[in-house]
């Protein structure tokens, strides 16, 4: 067995001192040089599109998975319940930069929570001289293809002064932008300057949309109609916008006389039976006739149910409508399918007084007497208790 | 050197990266083939028929860290490759080199070694030279030739049987 195993021994030795030829790398290198380099393999374009489509989808779904280990620390007061728990998940992307100012103010951006309704900042202003809410933030964010407007924010300052923890938040920057620079501006002794901050914008740690959808549903209000057009739900907020009126009804009451002055929009929005608060607001009349959007906090994870309640607007209408009135009897007229009493009419020191009586959510804005001919114009107006309302001429 | 990034770039057609790559394990690669074909021009021949299919088929290779025991499997096939042709080819050859060979058997233990070893089922004397002479483990083995690491071992233990009768006999005899 001995023998065996040294002629085993002796084999190994041989091979284990074996030369390696010195023309071997020429040799694979020649081998090589007859091939002609690598071709891709030419897929038909139904194979094509198919890998095209599985990878967005897949991209797609990295986004939404994706998410940051840290938490941006120290927020806990400016954050409302949703973005404490987002923070808590370690939802954001951390940036840490810092620009000082020649005063000795510094600005740090500590971090930034990314969705499709808005883009939050998490900054600090450290005023070492204790004048830290006199640095009201003003802030800017421009992007490589445009500047985005900021939108609300917050902050709180701590005891001494010298810190001041904020939250700002400006619309959400195009899907298409890698860097933003957030400008800040700070003004003493009539000097202005300004601190630029870069960021690199990581849409792997964006937070994904939990819910995106087209309503297209109209809501008869009084004599108007509420479209509601679609539903924004990101984890950070959630946004629903609609519109009252068309460029087409606009101009049609602009001819008649009888245009309408939208104020505001009010309905709750209920998730799982109970009220999501709400955040915000805001409306605008251009070229495509009246939209509103009303801003409210983020939609609970486990939704099971939504609805919209109570939709109420004011808005001013134009009436245009002459009432002839008798001194003494009471009379009734109806304006906007609304009921409206005039009870009385009295004159008093040198003033004609006329008592009006409407339902609670009607509100006679512009009311004018014409006394042979001549449009006096109102003079004041006495609010009475909600159900009485009075209206003094 | 970092594989994976050496194997993308030849992935991506660079004949120069696949060079390196080899290079980097020139011992290894030599060693084997020289294990199946015994001299130093069939196993040169070997290796360049290997980098040429390595660099045919790398797009199909998925998995860039596992580049080395794939393009050693590609090595062993080509080297079977070799020795079937050269059984087919120079029969005659073989003969007279048998005999030859049995001339010395008594001199030279290695020679001694290798015409029992050729006695064995190919499949044997593969894997005990891989084991023996290379040093390979029975894992390693397995990723070579692509079998199942419980054939490695029962390849190795009756091959092993049948070796030490055989020698074991002449010896005595």
């Amino acid at each position: 067995m001995n023998e065996f195993e040294s002629i085993f021994r002796e084999e190994k030795n041989d091979l284990k001192n074996i030369e390696i030829p010195e023309e071997l790398e020429e040799r694979l290198r020649k081998a090589l040089d007859h091939k002609a380099v690598i071709k891709k393999k030419k897929y038909g374009i139904g194979k094509v599109a198919a890998a095209c489509l599985v990878i967005l989808l897949i991209g797609y779904n990295f986004d939404s998975l994706a998410f940051y280990s840290k938490k941006i620390i120290g927020y806990n007061d400016v954050m409302n319940g949703t973005l404490k728990q987002l923070n808590e998940l370690g939802r954001g992307q951390i940036i840490n930069e810092k620009y000082i100012f020649e005063n000795g103010v510094a600005i740090l951006v500590d971090g930034i929570m990314l969705d499709e309704s808005q883009l939050l900042v998490f900054y600090t202003i450290e005023a070492p001289a204790g004048k830290a809410d006199e640095m009201m933030p003003m802030f800017s964010l421009k992007g490589f293809l445009r500047q985005y407007a900021p939108e609300s924010g917050q902050g709180i300052r701590n005891d001494t002064n010298t810190v001041l923890k904020g939250v700002q938040s400006f619309e959400a920057p195009h899907f298409l932008e890698k860097k933003l620079e957030l400008s800040y501006r700070i003004h003493e002794d009539g000097k202005m300057e300004e601190g630029k901050i870069t960021f690199k914008i990581d849409r792997e740690e964006a937070m994904e949309n939990i819910l995106k959808t087209s309503i297209n549903q109209t809501v008869k209000v009084g004599k108007s109609k509420i479209r509601f057009k679609s539903l924004l739900a990101s984890p950070t907020k959630t946004v629903l916008k609609g519109s009252i009126q068309n460029i087409w009804e606009l101009a049609q009451d602009q001819i008649a006389g009888e245009r309408l002055r939208l104020k505001q929009v009010q309905l709750k929005l209920i998730a799982n039976d109970k009220e999501v608060e709400k955040q915000g607001g805001g409306m605008r009349t251009d070229m495509n006739g009246i939209a509103f959007h009303c801003d409210y906090d983020a939609l609970p994870q486990d939704l099971k149910s939504l609805r919209l309640e109570d939709i109420r607007f004011l808005a001013d209408y134009d009436v245009n409508q002459v009432i002839t009135l008798d001194k003494g009897a009471a009379q009734t007229v109806h304006i906007q399918e609304q009921e409206i009493v005039i009870n009385k009419i009295y004159q008093s020191g040198g003033n004609t007084f006329v008592n009006i009586t409407s339902d609670e959510d009607t509100v006679l804005t512009r009311v004018y007497l014409l006394a042979e001919e001549e449009k006096i114009e109102l003079n004041q107006t006495i609010e009475g208790s909600y159900e009485n309302p009075n209206a003094k001429i | 050197m970092e594989i994976k990034l050496w194997v993308k770039r030849a992935k991506k057609g660079e004949k120069e990266a696949l060079v390196e790559l080899i290079m980097a394990q020139k011992s290894d690669y030599y060693k084997l083939a020289y294990v199946y074909l015994k001299n130093k021009e069939d196993a040169l021949d070997a290796m360049e028929d290997m980098i040429v299919n390595v660099y045919e088929n790398i797009t199909a290779l998925k998995n860039e860290a596992v580049f080395y025991s794939w393009s050693k499997t590609i090595l062993v096939n080509c080297c079977k490759k070799v020795l079937r042709e050269r059984n087919r080819m120079v029969s005659i050859d073989t003969i007279k080199e048998q005999s030859y060979q049995d001339n010395l058997e008594e001199k030279d233990n290695k020679i001694v070694l290798d015409a029992y070893l050729s006695e064995l089922q190919e499949t044997h004397q593969e894997i005990i030279r891989l084991r023996y002479l290379l040093d390979l483990d029975y894992q390693s083995i397995a990723n070579l030739l692509k079998i199942p690491l419980g054939t490695v071992k029962s390849r190795l233990y009756y091959g092993m049987d049948i070796l030490q009768k055989k020698f074991g006999g002449e010896h005595h005899e």
